[in-house]
């Protein structure tokens, strides 16, 4: 009766059956994520400055000092090289706006790491995208300056200009779309240009780190529920391929609503998932008060994962109906 | 520990039962009205009046209450004085009356109250629920006042309407909303049960260090025979 | 039965204290509380007319007040406004002359903007723009730019919901306030 494997060599599995092993670990695809927002860093400092840099290092620099401090103070291993706290500061930095202030940054480092992750038990079970909650934080925060644009290309960070988004809802301005595919407009730090963001996040889904499943599902049906408005009123409405350029739409796609941690874990449930965060896109873009809904569409769903992952789990095979 | 002196039934509210942070009772005027701390004093003077005056004719007539209509009874002992607090505050404070809107009138549904008249006034003598109606007023004018300074220094930068800080900090004015309330809340929660986790856990790791040295000390003894 | 009388007498007996107690201090807060809310009243009434002495409760729906001046003449109307701002509802008191062409001024009653941003509708400059603004046919806003026109005003950065919605309040109460003179109701 002595043949039982010994426990401890079991992993404990986060998916449903059946289990394949990856072949990434943890700390290897947070360096590879890191990679890919490589282009968006450049583009951030090609439309906004070099100064930019410093609430990059801002952010990060406060995610990895609280992930240092509360880990030390709850007497836990220290595990800053899994890189999970430096891509948090980074999302964080590249959903802010140009020229935010320093201080406020920092806050919202804080918040992010402290309270929407580690407060939640660290790294794989916090409910919230850590960035977008300390993002939300801010929000509430400093409602004046989290809505102030600078305009890029200008070396004076007075000058402001309403996002696209706003520009449209508000003004009906339109903007076109080649300045909406470089990234020649303003809105946050990383979130403008449509071209740095595809090659960081295709990257990522060639090489794995990310599956297809969801930015497919919130690509399709963002232009999918947007052409319905559209095909009702054109001129109420933007088009789809507006809705798709503009905002924070492709960086929350790719590398927000894909977060490993808070996204759905069965193949149905990514589908879903994808699905309503774009619809709950339009529904805010169009009727809400804000001109953008990336940041509370991810942030609702996330809530929701729990229950998708349970209502989808894959039927045992040869179960019957 | 069967026969607790009168002191006790006053000092328990501050920490060891406080309304806000061990029973947590009376949430909704927490969260709700402690934006500023006056306006948290304000609500914890006004519910500690309520508190005491129902407490002390809910002992009063403890005997006399038959069993099956009890609620119904503390419910329109507690409503006609918390109608007699809002009155008195729209004649006297209207300014307060204003900024407190509703929550004067619920403090009728704030479980401090009723909870204290059914957990304590209604099985002690009128001195010992005093005390304990005042204890507990107390700990709950604590539990705002903490809860108020917290938010109103955060959110507004000044103490009782005095700036304390300076120009350069920039107010979080997520703090004077609902959802400041609850992560300060939130937070405070945390900490205090820490706290009190951490010293029941010293207290357990004395009490074992106490018994190992005994049996150590006795087992040394019985090798040394 | 016993039982039943016992219960029965000790709710009454505690309703009848309790009531005499209630009816007491009924008595005692009444007139205070409505001195109260007629000083707040006119204290409003008399911050959008800053000119008046006099006032009078118009009898037409909603609270709408006549402002004289010493010798009883006529300076304009003071009335009360509502509705949706950016997350609530806007409550205004709003002073004209006696030809309703003209704003004097505005307070706001309640509101529930955004603090910081949408609450600047309570301040200036944005609420000295309606000193003296003409309101012929109606308040118009532009955004960003300087006001040109008599009746135009220009909405809050970032808060243009918010000051759109106080136009839009303000117009709508001067057209009400425009039928109720038609029909010689004022």
């Amino acid at each position: 009766m002595n043949n039982t494997t010994p426990i401890k060599n079991y992993k404990l599995e986060l998916s449903a059956a059946p289990h394949i092993h990856s072949k990434w670990s943890t700390k290897k695809a947070m360096w590879l994520v890191i990679l890919s927002l490589v282009p968006v860093l450049i583009s951030s400092i090609i439309f906004f400055g070099l100064k930019q840099l410093s609430i990059i290092s801002v952010s990060v620099a406060f995610c990895l000092l609280t992930e240092l401090t509360i880990k030390k103070l709850r007497k836990k291993e220290v595990t800053l090289d899994d890189g999970s706290a430096i891509i948090t500061g980074l999302l964080l930095a590249f959903i802010l706006p140009p020229n935010f202030s320093l201080f406020a940054t920092a806050i919202g480092a804080i918040f992010s790491i402290g309270i929407a992750k580690e407060l939640f038990g660290g790294l794989g079970f916090n409910i919230f995208n850590p960035a977008l909650a300390g993002r939300a934080f801010l929000q509430a925060a400093y409602p004046v300056s989290i809505t102030t644009w600078t305009k890029p290309n200008y070396d004076v960070d007075t000058i402001t200009s309403a996002t696209p988004l706003a520009a449209y809802k508000f003004d009906k301005i339109s903007t076109d779309l080649s300045s909406l595919f470089w990234g020649n407009v303003s809105g946050s730090l990383g979130e403008t240009s449509a071209l740095a963001i595809l090659i960081g996040g295709l990257f990522l889904i060639f090489i794995g780190v990310v599956n297809y499943r969801i930015p497919l599902a919130m690509i399709l049906s963002l232009i999918f529920f947007s052409a319905i408005f559209w095909i009702i009123d054109p001129f109420k409405y933007q088009n789809p391929i507006f809705h798709l350029l503009a905002g924070g739409f492709l960086f929350g796609t790719f590398f927000m609503a894909t977060d490993w941690v808070t996204s759905p874990i069965t193949s149905k449930g990514m589908w879903i998932y994808g699905i309503l965060i774009s619809f709950l896109i339009v529904l805010i873009r169009n009727f809400g008060g804000l001109p953008e809904g990336v940041m509370y569409a991810i942030l609702i769903m996330n809530s929701l994962v729990p229950a998708i992952n349970r209502f989808t789990v894959p039927k045992i095979f040869g179960e019957k109906k | 520990m069967n026969k607790k002196s009168y002191s006790y039934e006053f000092v328990k509210g501050i920490w060891e039962i406080n309304p806000i942070f061990k029973q947590i009772l009376g949430m909704c005027p927490t969260l709700a009205v402690t934006v500023s701390v006056i306006n948290g004093i304000a609500m914890a003077l006004a519910t500690t009046f309520v508190l005491v005056f129902s407490s002390f004719l809910i002992s009063l007539i403890r005997k006399l209450i038959p069993n099956q209509v009890r609620i119904a009874a503390y419910i329109i002992i507690i409503a006609s004085f918390v109608t007699i607090t809002d009155l008195v505050m729209k004649a006297k404070f209207p300014e307060m009356s204003k900024s407190l809107g509703p929550f004067i009138p619920l403090i009728v549904v704030n479980c401090i109250i009723l909870g204290r008249a059914e957990a304590f006034a209604s099985k002690n003598n009128i001195l010992k629920s005093l005390l304990d109606a005042l204890g507990n007023g107390l700990g709950f004018l604590i539990g705002l006042i903490l809860i108020s300074s917290i938010r109103e220094l955060l959110g507004s930068s000044s103490i009782l309407g005095f700036k304390v800080l300076p120009n350069s900090f920039d107010p979080l004015i997520v703090m004077i909303l609902p959802a400041g309330a609850f992560i300060t809340f939130g937070l405070l929660m945390g900490f205090f049960n820490s706290l009190s986790l951490r010293k029941k856990e010293s207290e357990k790791e004395k009490l074992i260090k106490k018994y190992s040295d005994k049996l150590i000390k006795s087992s040394n003894e019985l090798v040394e025979n | 039965m016993k039982k039943i009388i016992h219960i029965i007498s000790t709710l009454t007996l505690i309703g009848v204290v309790i009531g005499a107690i209630l009816s007491f201090v009924n008595n005692w807060a009444t007139p205070l509380i409505e001195l109260n809310k007629k000083k707040e009243t006119e204290k409003a009434v008399y911050l959008v007319n800053p000119l008046g002495k006099k006032n009078e409760k118009v009898k037409a729906n909603g609270e709408i007040f006549k402002v004289f001046d010493e010798a009883d003449n006529l300076l304009g109307y003071s009335f009360v406004c509502e509705g949706n701002g950016f997350q609530g509802k806007i409550r205004i008191m709003v002073g004209v002359d006696k030809n309703l062409e003209k704003i004097i001024s505005y307070e706001v009653l309640e509101q529930s903007e955004t603090p910081g941003l949408g609450t600047k509708i309570l301040d200036d400059p944005f609420k000295k723009q309606f000193n003296n603004l003409f309101a012929i046919p109606r308040i118009e806003w532009i955004k960003g730019k300087a006001p040109s026109k008599p009746n135009e005003v220009q909405t809050i950065t970032g808060a243009t919901i918010s000051s759109v919605a106080l136009v839009n309040i303000i117009n709508s109460g001067l057209e009400n306030m425009r039928k109720l003179k038609e029909k010689n109701l004022l």
